[in-house]
């Protein structure tokens, strides 16, 4: 089973985390190219830079913005991202794994820290998913992904919290590290491919919307060409279809 | 805000279908608005070939692509929308809604969709998936307020904008709108009122006599002045039916001397292509640069109307030369600007009265025309008070989105729509609410009267006509002096 772990921490996780950053690379930069095409195409090319970076950065630290509506909910999603983006990066054996598989690292957060940020995530994550599954509008809206992100983002801060903090024998410390190390690689692996794909994408969000709401000039003229109507389609012309009236008059003249 | 889902009761009224069952047979659309007759073979198909054809020349993949990525489901929208609080209904949650549109593009033109389409056997759109398309997309009133709500960013104002655009390609869009956007673009009046020249000519004649009888000084409209600084645009109904909106215009420009004109060339703001479709979007607003390049003016004025307002502030730059296309300016805009000035003098004695704001959502909501009005009643309204909430975060009239046009949905408009808004009206316990919109005005008239709200709904530059001081003219008469004469 060690040699296992050894192959999920060693070569596995760098295969995983080299495909995550090269899957979160790609659809940000066919963000940009997608950006960038439009720009080219529309005529007003005017974007309102300062309004667009403040109301990013209003989601990316909604600080101000969480108290206004479902305070409970934005707490529990706010400290739930935290611990989410801080101990994967920051703990202390990791920041040492991120030294040994990627070849250089940065500081450490305590200990202590470290465990309370484990346990924020671990209880948010999974008030996260029982706040999904009880109410009626989150059940409506969620598809499976939704249902299985919280649980299996909380499933490698349980057992690395199991592994670092309690004292169980090495057989079971070995299962912990074990289903540790490959749920991480599961995620790894699948950010982005899924929803988790947001945690690259956010900071444009705002761009893409006003960059979309720009409409390239001439674009309903070919749509309508490309369509096959003459000159104007059904929402300006007379319908297609012929009322009874028309259809017998039709035959008249037909019968002449 | 807080507001109680509809009873069982109300709720049956307000989605009462008017329509007789044999039209909806027919057409094959069980919705509640008219639609003209039109081909309801292949549907599903045609509705592709317009959504890929639509893809193909705009920016819309874009935003599509960016949506299915980041869409993570968590439902704070539901805070947000009027309709969702109203009805209580799944889908009209505001994200749900843009699922209906956003399903059909993963499954259609997204690699991974279309192969997990295959795979799985799932023939994809139907015509019972357009048909709830059809049914949902105009239950919104695209106020936009379930963005200010949204952590990923997600437009859903834009998701419905677009879901429209391509419904109205096969045909699916309320007869209500297609027949204004027909006369306005093919018609012999050229406006969607039908209102002839010689019509426009005599009324705002007639208008400008009744000025000059209340306040012993001419005002006039000036038409078709070559070479005037601001080409006027209203909401082409105002014409018939806000002629005191109109009067405080033109008593506005008498004060300040500036020069401005109505073109008889084309004199209609209003802009059904924002609602359904880009292409009507475009071909209004080029009659507008036509109308501008005939008569040499320097600025594109609308008058009080929101929806006016944001297609030709936003868009006409998009269709009419970027960079170069000529500034659009709303008239509160220039109203407040002379104020600050000074060349604009208003008695504060006139409207005593307590006054409130309605925020149209088509200015308010990108933050564009929130604080002007408020500093301008301010200046003259005795007793000003506030909606909760109010500005950029403002709930809909109801209205919104093209609605408030599509006379056989008023029962849903006003019980659902709008009963937000209602009870806002009513815990003001306002007089006046001014709502500078042609179409918010139209929706809260029909909204005060059916849910029983004392409150008058009037523009901003009704009040303003009643307080405005002419140097050498008669002036206001002070209320309060009126009743000790009395």
């Amino acid at each position: 089973m060690q040699a296992w772990i050894e192959f999920g921490q060693g070569p596995l996780f760098r295969l995983c985390f080299v495909l995550m950053i090269l899957g979160l690379i790609r659809i940000f930069i066919l963000t940009i190219i997608g950006m960038v095409e439009a720009l080219n195409r529309n005529t007003d090319k005017i974007v309102p830079y300062r309004d667009l970076i403040q109301k990013t950065l209003m989601w990316l630290f909604p600080i101000k913005h969480l108290w206004t509506k479902r305070p409970f909910y934005g707490l529990i999603s706010v400290l739930f991202h935290v611990g989410l983006l801080i101990v994967p990066l920051f703990l202390a054996a990791h920041v040492l794994m991120w030294k040994n598989s990627v070849g250089f690292a940065w500081f450490s957060i305590p200990r202590g820290l470290a465990d309370w940020l484990t346990i924020i995530v671990i209880v948010t994550g999974i008030v996260l998913f029982l706040m999904r599954a009880s109410s009626k509008a989150g059940r409506a809206l969620s598809r499976k992904q939704d249902y299985i992100w919280p649980l299996l983002l909380v499933v490698p801060f349980i057992t690395g919290y199991i592994c670092s903090n309690s004292a169980i024998g090495p057989a079971a410390y070995q299962l912990m590290m074990m289903v540790h190390v490959y749920s991480a690689n599961l995620i790894m692996l699948m950010i982005p491919f899924t929803k988790i794909a947001h945690c690259i994408l956010v900071p444009l969000s705002q761009l893409v919307t006003a960059i979309s709401w720009k409409f390239p000039a001439g674009a309903g003229d070919m749509v309508i060409e490309t369509l096959g109507y003459k000159e104007y389609p059904t929402w300006v012309k007379k319908p297609r279809l012929e009322t009874p009236v028309e259809l017998k008059v039709k035959e008249e003249i037909n019968a002449e | 805000m807080q507001i109680k889902v509809i009873t069982g009761e109300e709720r049956e009224k307000a989605f009462a279908c008017p329509k007789p069952p044999e039209v909806i047979d027919k057409q094959k659309l069980p919705v509640r608005y008219h639609v003209e007759d039109f081909d309801v073979k292949d549907r599903p198909q045609r509705f592709l070939e317009a959504f890929a054809a639509i893809l193909k020349h705009t920016n819309y993949r874009l935003a599509l692509d960016h949506y299915i990525r980041v869409s993570a489901k968590c439902s704070r929208c539901t805070t947000n929308c009027q309709v969702y609080l109203a009805t209580g209904d799944d889908d009209d949650i505001p994200c749900k809604r843009s699922e209906l549109l956003l399903s059909v593009y993963r499954r259609h033109f997204t690699i991974a969709g279309v192969l997990k389409g295959r795979l799985t056997g799932n023939i994809g759109l139907t015509d019972e998936h357009i048909q709830e398309i059809a049914d949902s997309f105009w239950n919104c009133t695209a106020c936009r307020r379930c963005i200010l709500e949204c952590p990923m960013g997600i437009d859903h104002g834009m998701i419905t904008h677009l879901g429209r655009y391509i419904l109205s390609e096969i045909g699916i869009t309320p007869r209500a709108l297609v027949v204004s956007t027909r006369e306005q673009l093919l018609g012999a009046t050229g406006n969607t009122s039908a209102i002839p020249v010689p019509a426009l000519i005599d009324t705002l004649e007639f208008l400008s006599e009744d000025m000059e009888e209340e306040k012993g000084i001419e005002i006039p409209f000036p038409i078709d002045q070559e070479g005037a600084e601001y080409l006027f645009l209203p909401a082409v109904s105002d014409f018939m039916m806000e002629a005191d909106t109109l009067m405080g215009n033109a008593a506005v420009f008498r004060a300040t001397g500036d020069s401005w004109t109505v073109g008889t060339g084309y004199y209609d703001g209003i802009n059904y292509g924002l609602f359904y479709s880009d292409h009507v979007l475009e071909k209004v607003l080029l009659k507008i640069k036509a109308e501008a390049e005939r008569l040499k003016i320097k600025k594109i004025l609308i008058g009080e109307c929101g929806h006016a307002s944001r297609s030709a502030k936003f868009f006409y730059p998009a269709y009419c030369g970027g960079k170069n296309a000529l500034p659009v300016i709303n008239i509160l805009e220039y109203t407040h600007q002379v104020w600050k000035e000074g060349r604009l003098k208003l008695d504060p004695n006139v409207i005593t009265e307590r006054v409130t704001y309605h925020d149209p959502c088509n200015i308010a909501r990108p933050g564009w025309i929130v604080d002007q009005p408020r500093e301008l009643l301010k200046a003259f309204c005795r007793d000003y008070v506030e909606m909760t909430p109010s500005g950029r975060d403002n709930i809909c009239c109801g209205g919104g989105g093209g609605t408030v046009s599509i006379d056989e949905i008023r029962p849903y408009r006003t019980a659902i729509g709008g009963k937000a808004k209602a009870e806002q009206i009513r815990a003001t316990g306002a007089k006046y609410c001014v709502a500078p919109c042609a179409n918010c005005k139209k929706q809260l008239k029909e909204l005060m009267e059916d849910n029983n709200v004392d409150c008058e709904i009037v523009g901003l530059h009704d009040l303003l006509y009643k307080a405005i001081i002419f140097e050498g003219a008669k002036n206001p008469v002070n209320e309060e002096e009126k009743v000790q004469d009395k």
